[in-house]
């Protein structure tokens, strides 16, 4: 059988007037559903004056008040468990699932209808057969299959597509490895940080990835999956082509993906999202080429409309003939850049993790890092980078050590980073989400009057 | 039955075939006398359809007032 090089040909080519056209169509029937069925959205809308009919061109998407995380804690707490923004009557769910709590202390909780969850499963095909997944592939998910939403969908658009899933939770690192080689996996879905431990792992237990049958490796979950250096270390440890994607709980699903082009970026699923770039100070549209927050406007999920939702995401949008694949959904370069919340202030100098990681992963020696923040004597801030050596490469370290901070201090206006050697299986190693980032330094502390101030 | 789809654009004749069975379906669900083994699949194939026709432009609307 020949297949499509698309998911939905139809679609996934469109000229981009006619997909605009498209969005604006679908934006007006979504907002008619959210003003007519969530309180939470008709609240919204009356407080901006701002009704569904009034979106004539695609430009009026800006008539529509911004949606913040904040906002949906803020309703959750107000109206347990769900918040008020739900459209449709909660006994309709047939999922629940929550965040995996990278911000904020409330987890954001979400239902899906039987339709909601078939749409879920549907964005991950658009991603995945732009990759190259087809029936004859052998799927591994090395995902803990929790409350996580994470590679669930997934999971189903595997099944839809007519692989065969092999399902790996529950198992240990050395268990997964053993499944992934003696069933003849063809495709691995990972986050970065966990497809790198098991590529470290096979090593040890003396097993050469690079020869398994596996040839792609779908990542989600970090930014670190579009950083040219881990994606470099990736390919050559499983000898398979990397490919990237990013989601949200808040959608339920992944919005962008790589294409088995690898174009450096990933395209957007523009018949499904509305995908704005914003300088998250002024609120404006920035344009193609500068860094922005992505704000996302979903027509997937109708029970919880997610419409012009700041994501804290850090982008950089550019067109989608970036990409020679035929596909006119616009491309975000560099994938999902880092958070906008997850950013550092150390003595004056911005900094970023996913920044810090991609000048780490340039260093093959260096097997697992953490990036400390504290404070000196109550007065100074200082950041170290605590790093395990790759067995066998030790006598690098005391190089290792002045390139890496002289690297690093370059990339960051002089700034001086510590550089710790750590004995090796001190770190926390991670499967989900990755956080290698503690800040340590005190909480200020405020008196009872302060905080009512 | 639709003509065209959310772009005006006429449908083809497997457009016209999937949005058919797209509205089979949906008329089935209305009704609350079908024995589960049917009230159930059906949901599950219209969520199916809903996709399809969705993907292709065809429809866009929720079908939560169904249990879908």
């Amino acid at each position: 059988m020949v297949y499509s090089a698309y998911w939905n040909p139809k679609n996934e080519t469109m000229p981009r007037a006619d997909l605009q056209a498209l969005q604006l169509v679908k934006l007006r029937r979504l907002c008619e559903w959210a003003y007519a069925r969530s309180p939470f959205h008709r609240r919204r809308f009356d407080a901006a004056d701002f009704r569904p009919e009034q979106l004539r061109t695609l430009a009026d998407l800006r008539r529509i008040p911004l949606m913040t995380r904040e906002e949906w804690m803020a309703s959750q707490l107000e109206h347990p468990l769900f918040g008020d923004l739900l459209a449709t009557n909660p006994r309709n769910a047939i999922r629940y699932h929550l965040t995996s709590g990278t911000t904020g202390r409330t987890p954001i909780r979400v239902l899906d209808s039987i339709k909601d969850w078939e749409w879920i499963a549907e964005m991950w095909c658009y991603g995945f057969w732009a990759f190259g997944v087809r029936p004859k592939d052998v799927v591994y998910f090395a995902f803990g299959y929790g409350s996580f939403i994470g590679f669930w969908g997934a999971h189903y658009c595997c099944e839809k597509i007519g692989a065969l899933v092999i399902p790996g939770g529950a198992q240990t690192t050395e268990g997964r490895i053993r499944q992934i080689v003696e069933m003849g996996v063809t495709t691995v879905c990972s986050t970065p940080t966990y497809a790198l431990h098991l590529a470290q792992k096979a090593k040890e237990m003396g097993i050469n990835l690079a020869n398994s049958a596996v040839n792609k490796v779908i990542l989600s979950g970090e930014p670190a999956g579009s950083i040219p250096a881990v994606k470099r270390q990736l390919e050559e440890a499983w000898g398979a082509k990397c490919g990237d994607t990013a989601g949200m709980t808040e959608c339920g699903t992944i919005m962008i993906f790589e294409c088995s082009h690898q174009p450096g970026g990933t395209h957007i699923i523009e018949d499904h999202y509305i995908e704005e770039v914003i300088n998250p100070t002024t609120l404006d549209p920035v344009p193609y080429g500068e860094l922005g927050e992505r704000v996302i406007t979903s027509f997937g999920r109708g029970f919880i409309p997610l419409i012009r939702y700041r994501s804290r995401d850090m982008v950089v949008k550019v067109p989608y003939t970036t990409c020679d694949c035929g596909r006119t959904g616009d491309i975000y370069d560099g994938g999902i850049r880092g958070r906008w919340d997850d950013m550092k202030v150390i003595r004056g100098t911005n900094v970023y993790p996913r920044a810090v990681e991609a000048i780490l992963r340039e260093y093959q020696a260096i097997d697992e890092f953490q990036i400390y923040i504290w404070r000196r004597a109550d007065l100074q801030d200082e950041i170290t980078i605590r790093v395990e050596i790759v067995p066998g490469q030790e006598t690098q370290w005391p190089e290792l050590q002045q390139k890496l901070a002289a690297d690093l201090a370059s990339a960051h206006e002089g700034l001086r980073f510590n550089i710790e050697r750590m004995e090796r299986g001190v770190l926390p190693r991670f499967e989900l989400k990755a956080r290698r980032l503690v800040d340590a330094r005190p909480v200020p502390e405020y008196s009872r009057e302060e905080m009512q101030r | 039955m639709m003509d065209t789809d959310l772009l005006g654009r006429s449908l083809t004749a497997q457009e016209k075939e999937l949005l058919h069975i797209y509205q089979a379906l949906k008329n089935l669900a209305e009704y609350d006398d079908l024995p589960p083994c049917a009230a159930h699949n059906v949901r599950k194939a219209l969520a199916c359809l809903w996709q399809v026709t969705n993907d292709l432009a065809l429809q866009f609307e929720q079908l939560s007032d169904l249990g879908v």
